[in-house]
């Protein structure tokens, strides 16, 4: 088994809703208040605050990277804070982060937290921002490119290439959906499941993308507590141990980031984060897998080697990543299913990988939970982080 | 929340060129794709870099492409784009590889959306945004 220098100790989170009345600070008082409790340790054993960047919030962003958050809680102990902003990978980074200050004696307890309320944002200005954001000015977005023109360029690749159906990938929201409809926290708890047919028969926002098959902006928040491996060993509570990680970077500009290369890039990085934790793809209880769209999931799948490769789609279609299916996979429903918070959801997907670790995940528990794969990525995919984490060293 | 009170920035988007980047877009007014290329290394390069990202050689040229290319990828608009861009809608987003080894993102146009497909055989034509813009689209090619 691979060494590990830290782990999760402690959870806290709301659940992704649309509620203005619910401020910024109202969800980092509870989130943090959370985790710490959840974590056994007292408020001023914090000794420093990494938050995850709050991205089209710059308000929040100026008094998160200035320093109120510690004060806000009276964290006593507080040595340091700061924001670390990587778009869908900052928690990755921020985690990263932690690991650093732990293991440089800067801090001995890391907490590390987010929110995002996108209520509360003009729509104008939630439009603009998400019209912008890892698209090239120059040469892209006076095209008229979209995040969903993007999603949906790529899933048609992929169709062409594997002879993957609309009813296939239609199906992808239907396995995220049905870990949704069982999670408290998700903006789609207790609702329906969509059939592909209906995901099918939502409206064609850009081929092959129906509404279903994008986001609804949600608001919410979720953070974590860090502590080293050793000290987390000496708790005598259920954590998560931080075992492999690798990465790669693909490219800043969508145009330049190459299909192929970015499936390699999955699969390298996967092979990678499980030889340095010392486990295979066999030993892997969930894959708890962040990709913000449904349909980039079956090309996750075939570079994981989860799905034979063409096949990922179909493994969707059977069912098999959804509830009860052979293959627990992204057990919150990533975005699609959550609801999108932003930079948020990569947060979420963290806590997640505790939760389940921990035994702590309720009705989506996967049996048996030892080791879970989870990866992040930044911006509209520049980048690919795999983590394997475990219960035990 | 009423949409139809909304005051959305109806702007047209432009290029924001950096000074080694006008030479294409000089080019675009004159009815020509420019490439970029590194007489160093041989490097054809999109987009326009300062130096060039394979040799960091300042030694860089212009080669005018052949205006040919393939569909790499695309994806049709129907909704959900900027309130700017809806007056376009259908319009169809698509990466092109050309003939000189690059890949850029265009727009295709002159057919119906229902038509285009991956490898299809597109040719360059030049879409006029203002007296200094003219971003290159590309349409079938008639055989």
């Amino acid at each position: 088994m691979g060494n590990s220098s830290i782990a999760i100790i402690g959870i806290g989170e709301v659940p992704t809703r649309i509620m203005p009345e619910r401020t910024r600070w109202d969800i980092l008082y509870d989130v943090c208040m959370q985790a710490i409790q959840d974590s056994g340790l007292d408020k001023n054993d914090i000794e420093a605050v990494i938050n995850v960047a709050p991205q089209a919030q710059p308000k929040l962003a100026a008094e998160l990277s200035f320093g109120k958050l510690p004060e806000e809680l009276g964290l006593k102990g507080c040595k340091d804070t700061c924001v670390c902003n990587a778009g869908g990978a900052s928690t990755s980074n921020c985690i990263r982060l932690a690991e650093q200050y732990i293991a440089s004696g800067i801090a001995e307890a890391v907490l590390i937290p987010h929110v995002t309320v996108h209520s509360t944002i003009p729509l104008e200005e939630q439009i603009n921002f998400f019209a912008k954001a890892g698209v090239d000015m120059q040469w892209e977005y006076p095209f008229g490119t979209t995040y969903n023109i993007l999603m949906g360029m790529m899933a048609n690749r992929y169709m062409h290439e594997t002879g993957a159906k609309p009813e296939h990938m239609a199906s992808v929201v239907t396995a995220l959906r049905s870990w949704a409809s069982r999670d408290p926290n998700s903006f789609f708890y207790q609702k329906k499941v969509p059939t592909p047919q209906m995901v099918m028969e939502s409206s064609l926002l850009n081929t092959p993308l129906h509404k279903r098959e994008s986001n609804i902006l949600g608001d919410g928040g979720s953070a974590m507590v860090v502590v080293s491996a050793q000290d987390a060993g000496k708790m005598n509570k259920p954590v998560a141990y931080k075992l492999g990680e690798s990465v790669r970077y693909f490219s800043g500009t969508p145009v330049l980031r190459d299909f192929y290369k970015v499936a390699e890039g999955f699969s390298v990085t996967a092979t990678e984060a499980m030889a340095e934790a010392g486990v295979t793809k066999d030993d892997i209880s969930l894959w708890n897998i962040y990709m913000a769209y449904p349909m980039n999931h079956p090309i996750m799948a075939e570079a994981l080697g989860v799905a034979p490769i063409g096949e990922g789609a179909k493994y969707f279609a059977e069912g098999r990543m959804s509830f009860g299916g052979d293959i627990p996979w992204s057990t919150i429903g990533d975005a699609p299913g959550r609801g999108h918070t932003g930079s948020g959801v990569s947060t979420a997907m963290y806590v997640e990988t505790a939760r389940q670790l921990m035994g702590k995940a309720g009705e989506r528990q996967v049996k048996d939970c030892r080791y879970v794969y989870q990866n992040t990525a930044g911006g509209s995919g520049f980048n690919n982080i795999a983590t394997v984490w475990g219960k035990e060293i | 929340m009423d949409i139809q009170n909304i005051q959305f920035d109806m702007t047209r988007p432009l290029p924001e060129t950096q000074p080694w980047s006008k030479p294409f877009w000089e080019g675009t007014k004159q009815g020509k794709l420019l490439i970029q290329h590194c007489k160093d290394c041989n490097a054809n390069i999109f987009y326009p870099r300062k130096v060039c990202p394979e040799c960091w050689s300042r030694n860089m040229d212009w080669i005018e492409a052949s205006g040919k290319a393939k569909v790499y990828m695309f994806s049709t608009a129907y909704d959900m784009v900027e309130p700017k861009f809806m007056a376009d809608l259908p319009y169809t987003v698509a990466y092109v590889n050309l003939e000189e080894g690059i890949r850029m993102m265009t727009r295709i146009v002159e057919c119906d959306p229902a038509d285009i497909h991956i490898d299809m055989e597109v040719e360059v034509v030049f879409h006029k945004l203002n007296d200094d813009f003219y971003l290159p689209y590309f349409k079938p090619v008639k055989k």
